[in-house]
């Protein structure tokens, strides 16, 4: 192909995964009531030995250093606020990102377990997003799984010394679609198909949620990188503070 | 900024006991998820909307525009879960493609409305809670109920930090709107990237400043504050009781009778 083909290639492309966008998309959370109670009560136990293990690290880290309490409020408002503005589109339509992969990278995955489901809590009581019976199954695919697999991609990259850019957006970008998976396994479990069971359920919901959700997480990647860009420009002293840093002393 | 959260503060049921109306959001959520019947979820659809329109003093159009939010999650969803893929028609409709198809069944088409309605009906409890109770509120009713205190600092601190930071949040991106800074999609990308990465240090240098002005002010690792008491009344309790054994009943007789 010659250039001129391939940039015809890629712009189709890329109009036609824009085309498929509805407005107001958010990051996948389930809504309020929409799964039954024993999934509800299931995903809410599994949650549960992450969340302590990332309660008993944020309280070893404050007792350490108490001016660690402040921060670390600061980083879970910052979580909430990124998630809560509409982010550039080209549809014009209005999303939002989840900023847990940022969070991930930040400030690790342990603290944004706990962090997220803080987070989550007002995000369902102050934007109505996801919501207070789902907070289980939502807290596992938001601030578990998304979050980890975020963090394990980046340490990974930094391992291989794939370049910096490609490793930041890498991480926020599958730990975005991996959420999204998640969040689509979650559903299929709750609502196995009549005709194939669950596996071709969550096919189903793969495949619906693909338009808004892929997307999404190409912005939500392009985002972090520049946010953090910014950050290594201007603010290395509060990143070494953070430990973020360490290594680039 | 927060729509829900001035709406909570105006609202004309923001004096009564935060415990009652968390009990009261929280019970009739669960006898809602719990039951799953179209009887249970439109008698509870019509009950919060009297609440929150009527008795809260919401608008009908704010209150129909916040029912939207969900709506996109709620439309796709309960589509892949109606629809199916199959080699063999079900009953409902089919509509032939090749060698599949695409197809539904009259159970599960019910079984979609009644999710539809389930859900519908428990985002108007949490709408209930929300619309009515500030956030504050929330916070010591968890407290109440022995959540760490740890987390509830932590909620608190987050709670406060939210409108500093959407504030700096806001002002940043109107300066930037009244700069060109969102003419195309590349250039919105970076803004948004610069507003991020702004935002994050003003909230770390905010986040130092708090904790040396707390420190100055005998800070030991609790953050106190006078909470204003608004004790139960027994009528209100009454009503709950009432509301809640009138709809578990309702559960219970069509289990039965049905």
């Amino acid at each position: 192909m010659t250039k001129k083909q391939k940039k015809a290639v890629v712009l189709t492309a890329v109009l036609s995964l824009c085309l498929g966008i509805v407005p107001s998309v958010s990051a996948m959370h389930i809504m309020e009531g929409y799964l039954p109670v024993k999934f509800c009560v299931i995903w809410g136990v599994i949650c549960v030995p992450f969340l302590l293990a990332g309660f008993f690290k944020l309280r070893k880290t404050i007792q350490e250093n108490r001016k660690a309490i402040t921060l670390i409020a600061m980083a879970g408002a910052f979580v909430f606020v990124l998630s809560s503005l509409k982010i550039p589109s080209v549809t014009g339509s209005c999303s939002h990102m989840t900023g847990t992969g940022l969070g991930a990278i930040l400030f690790g995955p342990a603290a944004v377990s706990v962090l997220g489901i803080i987070v989550l809590i007002f995000q369902a009581i102050l934007l109505a997003h996801g919501g207070l019976t789902t907070l289980g199954a939502n807290t596992f695919s938001m601030a578990i799984a998304g979050p980890f697999v975020s963090f394990g991609i980046y340490k990974l990259c930094e391992k291989l010394k794939v370049n910096r850019k490609v490793g930041i957006f890498l991480a926020a970008c599958l730990g975005d679609l991996f959420t999204y998976c998640v969040t689509s396994i979650q559903l299929a479990m709750a609502y196995p198909s009549e005709s194939g069971g669950a596996a071709a359920s969550a096919v189903k919901f793969l495949g619906v949620f693909a338009p808004t959700q892929i997307p999404l997480a190409v912005i939500e990647g392009i985002l972090t990188v520049v946010i953090v860009i910014g950050l290594e420009s201007f603010a290395k002293p509060e990143l070494k503070m953070i430990g973020f840093v360490k290594e680039a002393k | 900024m927060l729509t829900i959260d001035k709406l909570s503060y105006q609202s004309k049921l923001r004096y009564m006991n935060a415990g009652e109306k968390c009990a009261f959001a929280i019970l009739t959520l669960l006898v809602c998820v719990i039951s799953r019947s179209i009887v249970i979820a439109g008698l509870v659809l019509c009950l919060n909307t009297f609440l929150i329109v009527c008795k809260s003093g919401v608008s009908m159009r704010r209150y129909l525009h916040f029912m939207e939010i969900p709506i996109v999650f709620l439309i796709l969803s309960t589509l892949a879960i109606i629809v199916n893929f199959s080699r063999t028609p079900l009953d409902a409709f089919a509509v032939q493609i090749g060698s599949i198809y695409i197809t539904g069944s009259w159970y599960s088409l019910r079984f979609g409305i009644q999710l539809i309605l389930t859900a519908l009906a428990s985002v108007s409890c949490l709408y209930f809670l929300s619309f009515t109770t500030p956030m504050t509120d929330i916070l010591q009713v968890l407290k109440r109920i022995h959540c760490p205190e740890l987390i509830i600092e932590l909620m608190l601190l987050i709670y406060r930090f939210i409108f500093i930071l959407l504030d700096t949040a806001h002002a940043i991106m109107t300066s930037q709107n009244a700069r060109l800074g969102n003419c195309d999609f590349k250039t919105s990308c970076k803004s948004f990237g610069q507003m991020g990465s702004t935002l994050f240090l003003r909230a770390f240098k905010r986040s130092n400043a708090l904790y040396d002005s707390m420190e100055a002010r005998c800070y030991d690792g609790s953050i106190c504050v006078l909470n204003e008491n608004y004790p139960p009344k027994t009528m209100e309790i009454c009503l709950i009781i009432v509301c809640e054994v009138v709809l578990a009943g309702i559960v219970v007789g069509l289990h039965f009778f049905l």
